[in-house]
């Protein structure tokens, strides 16, 4: 177990640390959520006064919530961005001659694209904040929020971890992002699922982001709901993609 | 004649005979898909604080051999055990016994080389107090304290070299693996790196397997060496011991006096058949070894046959790798053998490119 720790905390240190030192890295990965905030809840403010819109804290939380939790998958989708690039430069071939528990690998991408996202996650709040954001949720709804985002970036992380340790090559970048950005967008992002109509509700229906999206928009608002499916889905697919990101790395120990 | 080398190597080493190996391998095989076999059942055996030489051109399997026992790469079949530890159920203990630096240096151009050895410290599970304090003592000692706290993006290809070997130090290793580690280096950098592989095994008492496709540095710096080609290890022993198989030294004489080239010949003639070129010069073999050159002096000396020239001339491991395989070694380091990723075999590449 200790050796386990040593490699997480030395592979999370070097992403965070790449991550603090490379502008090239640091600032898409704030100005990206940054935009959509400003984008979707400033250009959109109006759909707020579409009849049926019920969303108490108003229509810049309502985009809040959404860009929190993509800027969470986003942070776990450009780990793996990273680890791509890791197995092309070689520096991947490296850690698995250095790391005496491989498992640590993974857990180190993955908590260093969670640490690289409390800092996203905390310049889109404090943006949102600046914005005129309403808050009525509890301190404990708040928390579970956090939890919310926490695991969404989990789950995208290993997914794209996975991924780029099964492909091992930067070219894997469209891969990895293309799924989760298609499950993102097919949730209710500008809207609330009631006034969807179409396809595009019935996609987004079953679609699980959206048990995600609401229930992370149900805690801000102080009124949780689907918080059981919400977190459910997530744990289950922690554990699935968790699975995944490991016979990914089976797959790379077997390459060579 | 293979067993025989082996035998006697072992008499020469008793520690390998005495002692548990560092490296121990039996019938090690890889074989990759549409491929032939880049390692073909080899066998090997290398004492603790041995430097093993393994010599062979681009593709013989020499990376792949590597990168199998650094637990880099599952073997198809065949076992081996690295410090004791098997290199297919305990790979964890084998990483954690061995330092390796491979044949490209993969460092990150955005860290430093103080940040690097801090890393690969960290993820050896070193204590947070002595992290700092062994890579200034690493940093000395392969002369980068002044690049220290440079992005290595800005590094020379031998400072990334010299990185690359602390870096395998880190956590003070019992064995290390170098696989072709002066490849590209300038003449000053290379006999730099053999003094440091010297030092290490010798003073320190790490064993050392290095390959290399040089003969010069197997030569001069390998206790023992393997010669391996197409996946097979061809011939095995000290230097001297894979020279004296395949040949005698021999030595070659300018009389002062062109004329008297004819007596030259007779008087040598006495340990074999000379040879002789237009411009008086002699050679004769020493089937005993060069002890044997002292009686040609004396015996020049009783006859009062001066010279202008004598020269031994000792068998290369070139003329080895000749024997054994039935060509040149330095014919063999063509551009079409190159090994792929991973080592992969070229042939494995030719059929990959026929197959798009």
């Amino acid at each position: 177990m200790r050796r386990f720790l040593h490699v997480t905390r030395g592979v999370a240190w070097r992403s965070i640390h790449n991550t603090v030192v490379n502008p090239a890295i640091l600032v898409p990965s704030i100005v990206f959520p940054l935009f959509f905030l400003v984008a979707f809840a400033g250009g959109l403010s109006r759909i707020a006064e579409v009849p049926n819109f019920h969303y108490r804290p108003g229509y810049t939380s309502f985009q809040f919530v959404f860009v929190f939790l993509q800027s969470a998958a986003f942070g776990g989708v450009f780990t793996g961005f990273a680890v791509a690039r890791d197995f092309d430069s070689g520096f991947a071939r490296r850690l698995l001659l250095s790391a005496p528990h491989r498992g640590g690998i993974i857990a180190g991408y993955v908590l260093g694209a969670l640490l690289r996202w409390a800092i996203t996650g905390a310049v889109v709040t404090l943006a949102a904040a600046i914005a005129g954001m309403h808050v009525y949720g509890d301190g404990a709804e708040l928390v579970a929020l956090l939890g919310l985002g926490v695991l969404m970036n989990l789950v995208a992380a290993l997914w794209a971890c996975g991924l780029a340790m099964f492909l091992r090559t930067e070219q894997a970048g469209a891969v990895i992002q293309m799924p989760v950005f298609v499950l993102l967008f097919l949730a209710p992002v500008y809207v609330p699922l009631s006034l969807l109509t179409g396809w595009i509700h019935d996609v987004a229906r079953y679609n699980p982001v959206t048990a995600v999206l609401q229930a992370a928009r149900g805690l801000l608002a102080g009124s949780p709901t689907e918080l059981a499916l919400a977190f459910g889905l997530l744990a289950a697919g922690a554990l699935i993609f968790g699975a995944f990101a490991r016979r990914g790395l089976a797959s790379a120990e077997r390459a060579g | 004649m293979r067993s025989q080398i082996i035998e006697l190597t072992n008499l020469c080493y008793s520690g390998a005979v005495t002692e548990q190996p560092a490296i121990e391998v039996d019938g090690l095989t890889r074989e990759f898909r549409r491929g032939p076999r880049a390692v073909d059942a080899i066998d090997l055996r290398v004492s603790p604080g041995e430097i093993y030489g393994f010599l062979g051109p681009n593709g013989a399997g020499k990376s792949t051999t590597v990168l199998m026992l650094t637990t880099l790469l599952p073997p198809t079949s065949g076992r081996a055990t690295v410090g004791g530890y098997d290199i297919g159920r305990q790979g964890a203990q084998v990483r954690a016994s061995i330092g390796a630096a491979l044949q490209e240096a993969a460092l990150d151009a955005i860290l430093t080389g103080r940040e690097h050895l801090v890393l690969q410290a960290t993820l050896q599970g070193l204590p947070a107090a002595e992290r700092r304090r062994r890579a200034d003592q690493l940093l000395a000692r392969v002369g980068l304290t002044e690049a220290a706290d440079r992005r290595v993006g800005g590094y020379s290809g031998g400072m990334k070299r010299r990185l690359d070997l602390a870096l395998a130090l880190v956590h003070r290793p019992r064995i290390l693996f170098l696989d072709e580690p002066t490849t590209g280096l300038d003449p000053q950098s290379r006999a730099a790196l053999w003094e440091e592989v010297r030092h290490l095994a010798h003073d320190e008492g790490i064993t050392v397997f290095l390959t290399t496709q040089y003969l010069e540095e197997a030569d001069v710096l390998a206790d023992r060496i393997g010669i391996i080609d197409h996946g097979r290890i061809v011939a095995e022993g000290t230097p001297a011991q894979l020279k004296a198989e395949i040949s005698s030294p021999s030595v070659e004489i300018m009389p002062a006096e062109e004329q008297r080239s004819d007596r030259l010949a007779e008087l040598l003639s006495s340990f074999g058949e000379p040879l002789r070129d237009g411009r008086g010069r002699v050679t004769v073999k020493l089937p005993r070894g060069e002890a044997q050159l002292a009686e040609v002096v004396r015996l020049l000396d009783r006859a009062s046959l001066r010279v202008q020239t004598l020269q031994l001339h000792q068998p290369s491991l070139d003329d080895v790798f000749l024997a054994k395989t039935g060509r040149k070694l330095e014919g063999a380091l063509d551009a079409d053998s190159a090994p792929g990723p991973a080592g992969e075999p070229p042939a494995r590449r030719r059929g990959r490119r026929r197959g798009r």
